[in-house]
Order: structure tokens, then C-alpha cells, then sequence
């Protein structure tokens, strides 16, 4: 357990551990993105296109693990344990879905979409979502939450009729009987699920962290936001492009795994921010 | 009666000791808003909340910040306003 010193003591909050590994992940994250631009561009053999498959999947399980155990070492006992947790496990969701698309999708050559992956998938945004609503609900004796509530979900009546009219009653619903019954669901589920299970929470956490001011007990909540900002971005801005059949990005397709990667990161900025000083 | 700060330097009231300590993980405001509570369930203002309002002041210390921080940050905020009333 961590040894208690004086709070507010003038040693730095953030520790060369956690700069060290945001360093790594930035750097990991860089050549993920190098790697998506090999998936994307034409591909001669098998052995490019699986390394870079493979080389996401491994960064998004170290990416997991990094989340899962600040969870445990803050305290599954503690609250903010438990939400960390809740963290970790919208990681190791998107980390497992991933894998599972990669072994349908590159080794065993078959449609990925929709597959048991997306259950995966969904799960994070569950997991999510689960996790920011939580962390809002924790600080309901602190500050009010009806203010943010309503600006919140203002944006997302907002988000989904944009959803709505630029992308599901445009493209979605009418191949609904071309993508099928679980095809037209999914599809519709990932950008209404960006903007209801991703942005709204994310925008009432943010107004919720807001009241702390430069309090570092919301300095890791700010970097949730971000990432919950940068899924819904890219998850959406992918929906959008598919359909409209625009054509690829890696670096808008980098996005995911930089959404998990500030996930980690935040967590690590916890960790340092409950360690007693 | 001078108290120390958090960050060592002299500060007015226990009002302003306890601010100083929590301020910097919670933020000014929230930081103020555990105080009030406490002199709320005393019936007191702020400034006149005292070194012995300690044990109201610790039981909501403990009762906000509890679902935010873990129990080691909330122990080490109590001892060093302890240690400073």
C-alpha cells in the first residue's frame, strides 16, 4: 500500500513511470498507424497484411493489460477502483473483438461484418458508457448534475438527428434488405451508440470535471472524455465513409486504437493521481 | 491562531487551512463546498468553523470525497489537516 505523505507536497504528480509509458504507447500507436496504412494500400502476400493486423491486435492487449491492472492496484474495494475497472474491461472487450474480426477476416477469409466480433465491440461501448456514467454519478454530492444532464443530452438529440439524416434514413435503412436484419441493426447501432453511449456521457462528464477547475482528482476524467471524443469521431466518420463510399483513411482508421491508448494512458494519470505524496 | 497550508505557508482560518489542503485534488470550489457542509451540519458559518469541528469536518470529508478518491488519498488529506489544525 502507498505511503502517506503530505498532500499538496511539492513532488510532481505525474511520475517518470507514467512519461515513460506514454511515450512507448505514442510510439506504438505511430507505427499502428504506419501499419494501417499497409492494410489499407494494395497488398502482395499474406505476411504484411497479418503483421499488420497482428501488430494492432498485440498493442491493443498490452493496452488492456496497462488498464486493467491500474485498476487493480488502486483497489477493486475502492469506487474509483471498480470504475477503472470498468475501464479495463471496455478495452479488453474492443481488444477481443478485434482479434476475433482478424481470425475471421484474415484467416479464415470470411465476412467479419456483422460476426461475433461486433458483440465484442458493442460490449465496449456498454462498458463505457458504464464507466462515465458512474464517474458522473460518484461526484453528485459535489456538484450539480442536472445542468450538465440537460446540455448533454441537448447535444445528443442533436447527434442523433445529424446520424439520422445524414446516414440512416440516407444509406442504412434503405439496403436494409441487402445488409440483412443483424447487418441494418449493427450499422445502425454504431453511430447512434457514438453519439448516445459515447458523446453524451462524455460531454456530461466533461461539464461535470469542468467544476473541479484544475483539481487532479479530474485530470484523468479529462483524458476519458478525449478518448470517448476520438472513438465516436472516428467510429462515425468510418460509418459515414463506408456508406457513402468515400475512400479510406488510415489515419481516421488509427482513431480506435487512439481512443484505447488515451484510455490507458488515463488510467496511468490515475494511478499517479491516487498515489499518496 | 496561525495554522500552516498545505503548502507550508500561514494561513488565517481552518476554513482556509482545510480549503488549501483539498483544493488542489477537488478544485476551489468543491474544496469550499466540503467546508460548507460541515459548518451547514454544525450550524455554523464558515468562518467561525474551528480545529475542534475536526470530527464533523472528517465524517464529510469522507462521506464526498469517498466515491472520488480512493481511502488512501482521503486518509493522507485528513492527517494533513490534522496536522496542521
Amino acid at each position: 500500500m502507498n505511503t502517506a505523505a503530505p498532500a499538496g507536497s511539492k513532488t510532481r504528480v505525474i511520475s517518470n513511470t507514467t512519461i515513460a509509458w506514454i511515450a512507448a504507447i505514442a510510439a506504438l500507436t505511430l507505427v499502428n498507424w504506419y501499419c494501417l496504412g499497409i492494410v489499407e494500400e494494395e497488398f502482395t502476400g499474406i505476411l504484411p497484411y497479418g503483421v499488420a493486423y497482428w501488430f494492432g491486435n498485440v498493442l491493443d492487449v498490452l493496452l488492456a493489460v496497462l488498464t486493467i491492472g491500474t485498476a487493480i492496484r488502486v483497489g477493486l474495494r475502492e469506487n474509483v477502483g471498480k470504475i477503472w475497472l470498468l475501464v479495463g474491461l471496455a478495452v479488453a472487450a474492443y481488444t477481443v473483438g478485434d482479434i476475433v474480426f482478424t481470425i475471421i477476416d484474415l484467416h479464415l477469409g470470411q465476412d467479419p461484418y456483422p460476426s461475433l466480433a461486433d458483440v465484442f465491440y458493442t460490449l465496449e461501448y456498454v462498458f463505457l458508457f458504464w464507466a462515465m456514467m458512474r464517474a458522473i454519478r460518484s461526484y453528485r454530492a459535489l456538484v450539480p448534475l442536472t445542468t450538465p444532464g440537460i446540455i448533454a443530452a441537448a447535444f445528443g438529440v442533436l447527434g442523433v438527428a445529424i446520424i439520422y439524416t445524414q446516414l440512416l434514413a440516407t444509406y442504412i435503412f434503405p439496403s436494409a434488405s441487402e445488409t440483412g436484419f443483424w447487418g441494418t441493426l449493427v450499422s445502425t447501432f454504431y453511430p447512434v451508440g457514438d453519439i448516445v453511449l459515447m458523446l453524451v456521457p462524455a460531454i456530461m462528464l466533461a461539464l461535470v470535471i469542468r467544476q473541479l477547475g484544475a483539481g487532479r482528482l479530474g485530470w484523468p476524467w479529462w483524458i476519458v472524455v478525449a478518448s470517448s471524443f476520438v472513438l465516436a469521431v472516428a467510429d462515425a466518420a468510418y460509418s459515414y465513409r463506408d456508406w457513402a463510399g468515400l475512400p479510406g483513411s488510415s489515419l481516421l482508421d488509427s482513431g480506435w486504437v487512439v481512443s484505447l491508448a488515451l484510455l490507458a494512458i488515463a488510467s496511468l494519470v490515475a494511478r499517479d493521481v491516487y498515489r499518496s505524496r | 491562531m496561525a495554522l500552516i497550508s498545505a503548502k507550508g505557508s500561514f494561513v488565517a482560518t481552518f476554513r482556509d487551512h482545510v480549503v488549501s489542503t483539498l483544493a488542489p485534488y477537488v478544485g476551489q470550489a468543491v474544496a469550499d463546498t466540503c467546508v460548507r457542509a460541515t459548518a451547514l451540519s454544525l450550524g455554523k458559518t464558515t468562518d467561525t468553523l474551528a480545529t475542534d469541528d475536526f470530527p464533523i469536518l472528517e465524517n464529510n470529508v469522507r462521506r464526498l470525497l469517498g466515491p472520488v478518491a480512493p481511502s488512501n488519498v482521503i486518509a493522507d488529506l485528513l492527517h494533513t489537516i490534522e496536522r496542521g489544525s
